[in-house]
């Protein structure tokens, strides 16, 4: 504008005068560069979710699960409560090796709701987990953190608050996440409460609890009933937290410990086993189902038995193996096959699952980073995931969280956003009205109806480059790796933290100095 | 197994035969093979240590390299660990009685708060494969587990595995305990478990970190061959 090529409808715009509805050039600009899109809701499908077994299949595994139940059973390592609740309930107590009647489980399992709303401190913000809803999460784990700038290093504090920013930021990440990268710098006993808090502060989505150890999930707990209020809090969820199963066929007690905390505060548990096959379960994908589905069922159930109703989501976790190396293999397709069978066990099962991402096992965010996370992604789309967890952020198995692969992730998942609803059949969707006003011969791009759609047309990515040569070389030949570096960092300085109560800040600081002064730093 | 294995009689075979066909054996992760020809040997007054060093340990020397360039798979390995596990059952209490030079013994288990021992049951599996001695403590291991540990079976390696960033900062209270009680140079110390790495490794203190199973084993060899060397005249010529 400043070389004079401003419109007289813009001018007019700035100044106050009479407005006409286009607003004029400087409206269009704004809203055009602003990085800020409009937040998605979470994902309510409407393709039917794809499915790689027949009932027959289905029969089999279940009767296969029940079976393992039945036979070998489950450990429950040091935790005599869970034992005893477990006898209690009908099941088979010798030592710590737990064994269950056929369709023991599954009769407990029947009080979980199939659905249910995780809130978050903005309402609009609120997700639905279950039925046809999928919900993308970023990345969960990772000690480590890798930039284009500074490489591969531990993950600090620092790191864990910019990556919450990002995903507050993503428009196609509806939910903060949980340990979106593991800040080593801090003590391991009081990391938790500047976890939480971040989630709180930088962000208005819902978010995860602190796992590793009982006490760290009734701080959050806690932490949760001074945002929402107590009694809020008792009859709502506002917390769900990754209980991974210890495969095979182990649960230990911080897991328990962490998954009887929130389930008896009526907050979600996701039940996950943590398999990589051929190391924690069989290398095929009918016996990582049996045992996946085996080893869900037991810590599903325990949240029931503890308050039946109880919130509660059916994980896998589950890759490949380079049966050369030991290392865990991403975006292959055996894990896509298990994921297509494991969402139909838990749709039969009754409860919301979890599964998927963006995985691969690349030590950079580069080409075979985005070939594999593609491979994970769109199964979890079309297999009908409910929660998808390290949707964003994941690099080299999980043990690098990256700024730069979240933002390109972010991009992926927008798309899956405009996947997810299907083709549109209405009149407008239709589109005979522009095929009538063109005709043979001529274009479509100035004729009323591509008028009408051509801004939502398409999904418009945010990373790839789609100019000419010419343009590409002159802006300085960048690849993406370098784009998605230039983006968050753009992003970070464009960052607007969400309002947050002063009195309701004050007192979560307060909540989080009284506990960290009442406990020296510790190391486990 | 093809019929005509059955046929071959290791009795039959020269020693240098013999001793290829056990290197063959251990390749193939056939324990019993590895057992009648470690007793062959030993009957034709083979010393225990030219046993263990000449077929076993040399067998695992190829079975390592095949395992490091990708030829041969992790379970392959593992069988082959187990035949080798065989012949040293029988070489064992040979090579004490001699006084023979010994590979090394180990400490290893995973810190405390850890349970996940899948890493360190390969690096256990290996190191024996490669004749070490492995004194295994298994899982959730406190300071005192692994002092009592070493007080009694005396090792020369103190190995510590964490597969979670909340148990490995334990590793660094091992090793400050085992300064305070001035101890720390009698050991040789190393870690390993997926969030780590050589940083960690050298902030803590240990010797080394090691990223797998193989390369623990190829460690260890080298940080004990050092420790043999150790003598002021070869300080001085390297």
């Amino acid at each position: 504008m400043e070389d004079g090529t401003e419109g007289k409808e813009a001018m007019q715009a700035r100044g106050g005068g009479r407005r006409r509805s286009g607003g004029g050039a400087e409206a269009r600009r704004q809203k055009r560069r602003s990085g800020a899109a409009q937040q998605y809701k979470f994902i309510t499908r409407r393709l039917a979710p794809f499915e790689v077994l027949s009932e027959e299949g289905l029969s089999l595994i279940e009767e296969n699960a029940e079976t393992i139940l039945e036979e070998v059973g489950v450990n429950i390592v040091e935790d005599e409560e869970t034992l005893a609740l477990f006898k209690d309930a009908g099941a088979d107590v010798k030592g710590e090796r737990v064994r269950f009647p056929r369709g023991l489980l599954r009769s407990l399992i029947a009080t979980a709701p199939a659905e249910f709303v995780q809130h978050a401190r903005n309402p609009e913000r609120s997700v639905t987990i279950g039925g046809p809803n999928l919900v993308f999460a970023p990345v969960y784990g990772p000690p480590f953190y890798r930039s284009l700038d500074e490489g591969r290093r531990y993950a600090t504090i620092e790191d864990f608050r910019n990556l919450v920013k990002l995903a507050y930021q993503s428009p196609a990440l509806h939910h903060s996440g949980g340990t979106v990268c593991e800040p080593v710098d801090l003590p391991v006993n009081k990391r938790h409460l500047d976890m939480v808090f971040s989630h709180i502060k930088y962000s208005d989505k819902p978010f995860m609890g602190s796992v590793t150890h009982p006490d760290r999930a009734a701080d959050t707990v806690e932490m949760a009933k001074v945002l929402f209020g107590e009694s809020f809090v008792d009859e709502n969820c506002v917390l769900i937290s990754l209980i991974n199963v210890n495969s095979p066929l182990t649960y230990d007690s911080t897991m328990l410990g962490a998954l009887k905390t929130y389930a008896r505060a009526g907050q979600a548990c996701i039940v996950a086993p943590f398999i990589l096959a051929g190391a924690m379960a069989p290398v095929t994908p009918a016996g990582v189902l049996a045992q996946t589905l085996a080893e869900g069922m037991v810590g599903i159930a325990l949240t029931q038995i503890l308050r039946p109703g109880a919130p509660v989501v059916f994980g896998s976790f589950a890759s490949s193996m380079s049966m050369q190396s030991g290392a865990p293999t991403f975006g292959t397709p055996e894990p896509a096959l298990v994921l297509y069978g494991f969402t139909q066990l838990a749709r039969r099962l009754g409860v919301p699952c979890r599964s998927g991402g963006s995985l691969c096992g690349s030590k950079l965010p580069d080409a075979q980073a985005a070939a594999e996370s593609a491979q994970t992604l769109l199964p979890s789309l079309l297999g009908g995931v409910n929660f998808v967890l390290h949707a964003a952020g994941w690099l080299e198995g999980g043990l690098v969280s990256s700024p730069e692969k979240l933002v390109m992730d972010a991009d992926q998942l927008g798309m899956m956003q405009t996947m997810s609803q299907g083709i549109d059949l209405s009149e407008n969707g239709q589109a005979l009205d522009a095929i009538r006003e063109v005709g043979p011969g001529s274009h479509f791009l100035g004729c009323q109806h591509t008028q009408a759609n051509f801004e939502t047309a398409f999904y418009r990515s945010t990373m790839a480059d789609n100019n000419s040569f010419e343009q590409w070389e002159a802006e300085g030949s960048k690849d993406t790796y370098q784009r998605a570096s230039e983006r968050w960092k753009q992003m970070l300085t464009e960052y607007e933290a969400p309002a947050l109560d002063p009195a309701l800040e004050e007192a979560l600081t307060e909540f989080m100095v009284k506990k960290k002064q009442a406990m020296p730093d510790a190391f486990t | 197994m093809a019929d005509d294995d059955e046929d071959l009689d290791l009795n039959s075979l020269s020693d240098d035969e013999l001793v290829e066909q056990m290197w063959d054996d251990l390749y193939d992760g056939l324990a019993d093979e590895i057992t009648q020809g470690t007793n062959i040997l030993l009957e034709r007054g083979w010393q225990p240590y030219d046993v263990l060093t000449k077929a076993l340990v040399e067998g695992m020397r190829i079975v390592g390299i095949d395992f490091r360039d990708g030829i041969l798979f992790v379970p392959e390995v593992l069988l082959a660990a187990n035949s080798m596990k065989a012949g040293m059952a029988i070489l064992r209490p040979l090579l004490a009685e001699t006084g023979a030079p010994k590979m090394g013994k180990m400490v290893i288990g995973t810190v405390k708060g850890d349970i996940h021992d899948i890493g360190k049951n390969l690096v256990s599996m290996m190191m024996e494969g490669a004749g070490f001695e492995v004194v295994d403590l298994g899982i959730n291991n406190p300071v005192e587990s692994y002092l009592e540990a070493i007080e009694e079976h005396q090792p020369d390696i103190l190995g510590m595995s964490a597969l979670l960033t909340t148990t490995m900062p334990y590793m660094k209270v091992v090793i400050d305990t085992l300064k305070e009680k001035g101890m720390r140079e009698d050991y040789i110390v190393m870690v390993g478990g997926a969030p780590l790495n050589e940083e960690f490794g050298r902030e803590i203190g240990a010797d080394a970190y090691c990223r797998d199973a193989a390369v623990a084993v190829e460690t260890a060899k080298e940080l004990i061959a050092r420790r043999h060397n150790k003598g002021p005249s070869l300080e001085a010529a390297g």
